[in-house]
């Protein structure tokens, strides 16, 4: 009876024990893993093009709407956006060539070269918020916490710069469904350590890539919320994804100026 | 002799009351636009000069642009102590020497944002921001501490904040890194024209923190020289020597902000290269707007003349059809044809002068009223006038100037009548009805 209630009452504190222990951390090779697997996920390894819908809103300003067209080289890291809808944007596009970015205006003709951080049309979308992330490359990775968001089980990791690498923002919280490694939000924080946007990428989808021999998943949906000016906001929806090959004049100045005139 | 022409002049006026009244007056109405009309101009001009020299430019500037890649550009000079150091040795003409950071940067309150053009100060090395900086709410020696903001007093209307409250800037380093900077408002300085719509001032720490930049660097030097009028000599000197020891850019009259969002930018180089520039190239836009200005007072003047010239030509024909019987008296007991000629200059001379000098004291009276109401400008028409209020500055050679000028069209407007009333023969002239 003694040596029964004994265990019973080791049972119990064992019990307990490990109800009080913390949840068990990413290993360092775990996480690793797990951010490269977030860039793998969406790396394509060929050409994509997709029609996309931004819609801005600004506090004390009318909304707007743009439609636009990317295209992107990834392997020879090229990317071109072509503004196509309102009437009074469309024609208007940007060019990037690795590391130079330029701007279009058929108004006036003219091309502006731009910092490759620019935002894009004046919103709160950066032009790497629709390139092939780089995350593994350009950050140092730290595991959080795992928490749930909403219905979700998730990992939350910081994400630090690597030191000679520039980057739109030096640090990055991200938020990941542990079932599926989709990016459920993200936190994107300035040099100073001050919030400035947080995203939130509910929806995704796949889509095979002959050029990857596997599925390539993109955000359907990307909600990004300005957290310095607060009431700003961009909506950004992707669809019509084509991952055939892209005529490779698409990538020149010449290209976006034919689709203006 | 001239005393008494000049006596016979002034009778002949005085007999023909109506005729001198109305003719003055027009010529005094003219005189009076006309120097109404300079002195707005003259204010205009001072007061860009004076936003100008104070809030974004020296008499010259050493400034420059840093690039990390060859797309991107940073409005600096790095290291400056020592091209302070070549730009003070060559301009021993130099009156003072400031150096001010410079940068753009999106600026959020809790109710707005708006774009602002940010100057980093050093509130202790700049002698000449008191006379200049107004302010109306806080103290500008609080702008000495980091973190602190001065902003004008439209500024602080749109984003709705007062002295004390804190501001967000937002805007990417040197390096294209988003950052921020959380400031605390000390100073709500009274607007100084156009410029006071889209310039801010901070400390010029805070500046280097937001930008990532060292403390050794800066936007740039603004020499403020003894004699301003000697600011394009000096560039061209200045530009030259330092060009011997540092890369330094071609002449170009854009403004610098110009230059950084679209020239420099599209070059294809890295580094440092400095830029020396003008008050008048940075300036900007606002040198075509002070063109066009004087453009429309010149097409106003040439109008407002060849109205005088028209008017004065067809009262003095009448007149001396009127006075033909008089003419031909004076010329039948003896006057010559050039005396004739001599008394009819003489008297529009003298109504000219007469006429002019008064309306230049009613015009001057006019623009020192104003300047006393001190009339509040519209914001819209702040863009072309560039002062918040109106301000008429009055130049008086420049006044005496149009004085003459006038008095001399005048004159030359007289000639040909005169001509016609010499010609007449005696016993025509006196057996003339009219």
């Amino acid at each position: 009876m003694n040596r029964l209630a004994l265990r019973l009452a080791a049972l119990a504190v064992l019990a307990v024990l490990v109800a009080a222990a913390p949840a068990r951390g990413l290993e360092a090779d775990e996480l690793r893993k797990v951010v490269e697997t977030l860039d793998d996920r969406q790396r394509n390894s060929g050409d994509w093009k997709a029609l996309c819908f931004m819609e801005a809103k600004e506090r004390g300003k009318t909304d707007t709407v743009y439609e636009l067209l990317v295209y992107r080289r990834d392997l020879d890291d090229k990317q071109l956006f072509l503004f196509t809808k309102p009437k009074s944007e469309a024609g208007k596009g940007y060019l990037r060539i690795e590391k130079n970015l330029w701007s279009y205006d058929p108004s006036t003709g003219r091309w502006e070269r731009r910092t490759e951080r620019e935002r894009i049309g004046g919103t709160d979308t950066r032009r790497d918020d629709l390139s092939e992330p780089r995350l593994a490359e350009d950050y140092e990775a730290r595991w959080v916490g795992d928490e749930k968001l909403g219905r979700f089980d998730v990992h939350h990791l910081a994400l630090t710069v690597k030191p000679g690498v520039d980057v739109s923002y030096p640090v990055r919280h991200l938020w990941v469904d542990k079932e599926t490694l989709n990016i459920l939000k993200r936190q994107d924080f300035a040099l100073s350590g001050k919030l400035m946007r947080t995203s939130y990428t509910p929806k995704w989808r796949k889509i095979y890539s002959e050029s990857k021999k596997g599925d390539v998943w993109y955000p359907e949906e990307m909600r990004f919320f300005d957290e310095i000016e607060k009431g700003n906001s961009t909506l950004i929806l992707i669809q019509e994804i084509d991952l055939r090959g892209l005529d490779p004049n698409i990538f020149t100045k010449a290209w976006l100026e034919s689709k203006s005139r | 002799m001239l005393a008494n022409d000049l006596l016979l002049a002034g009778r002949n006026l005085l007999r023909h009351t109506r005729r001198t009244v109305i003719l003055a007056s027009a010529l005094a109405a003219v005189t009076a636009l006309l120097v109404l009309l300079m002195s707005l101009t003259n204010g205009i001009e001072r007061a860009m000069m004076e936003s100008a020299t104070t809030l974004m430019t020296g008499h010259v500037n050493v400034g420059g642009f840093y690039k990390v890649t060859s797309g991107s550009a940073v409005p600096l000079v790095a290291d400056y102590q020592k091209v302070l150091a070549d730009t003070r040795a060559e301009v021993p003409e130099v009156e003072y020497v400031v150096a001010r950071g410079r940068g753009y940067t999106k600026v959020v309150s809790e109710a707005a944002s708006m774009d602002l053009v940010l100057t980093g100060v050093d509130i202790e090395d700049e002698p000449k921001f008191p006379e200049v900086i107004v302010p109306l709410a806080g103290r500008l020696q609080d702008l000495q501490q980091p973190g602190t903001i001065l902003v004008f007093q439209n500024q602080a209307e749109r984003l709705k904040v007062k002295v004390g409250d804190t501001l967000t800037l937002s805007a990417p380093t040197s390096r294209g890194v988003n950052n921020t900077a959380d400031v605390r408002v000390v100073v709500i300085a009274r607007n100084i024209g156009v410029l006071s719509m889209f310039y801010g001032f901070i400390e010029q720490g805070t500046l280097w923190e937001l930008y990532g930049l060292s403390p050794g660097s800066t936007g740039a030097i603004h020499l403020f020289l003894k004699d301003q009028d000697a600011s394009s000599a000096v560039a061209a000197r200045l530009r030259a020597k330092l060009a011997a020891r540092w890369e330094v850019m071609d002449p170009d009259s854009d403004p610098y902000w110009k230059k950084m969002m679209f020239k420099v930018p599209a070059e294809n180089w890295t580094g440092q290269k400095l830029d020396v520039t003008i008050w008048k190239d940075e300036l900007g836009d606002f040198e075509p707007i002070m063109r066009g200005v004087r453009v429309l007072a010149a097409i106003l003047i040439t109008i407002l003349m060849l109205v005088v010239i028209v008017g004065i030509i067809n009262t003095l024909v009448i007149a001396i059809r009127e006075r033909t019987r008089e003419i031909g008296t004076l010329r039948a007991i003896g006057m010559q044809r050039t005396k004739v000629l001599w008394l009819f200059v003489l008297e529009m001379g003298l109504l000219g002068l007469l006429g002019t000098v008064g309306g230049a004291i009613i015009g001057g009276a006019v623009g020192l009223g104003l300047n006393a109401l001190g009339i509040q400008v519209s914001d819209s028409m702040q863009m072309l006038l560039v002062q918040e209020r109106l301000t008429f500055v009055l130049d008086f050679p420049q006044i005496v100037d149009y004085v003459l000028q006038l008095t001399g069209v005048v004159v030359l407007a007289s000639l040909y009548p005169a001509f016609r009333a010499a010609r007449l023969k005696p016993v025509t002239a006196m057996h003339h009805i009219g």
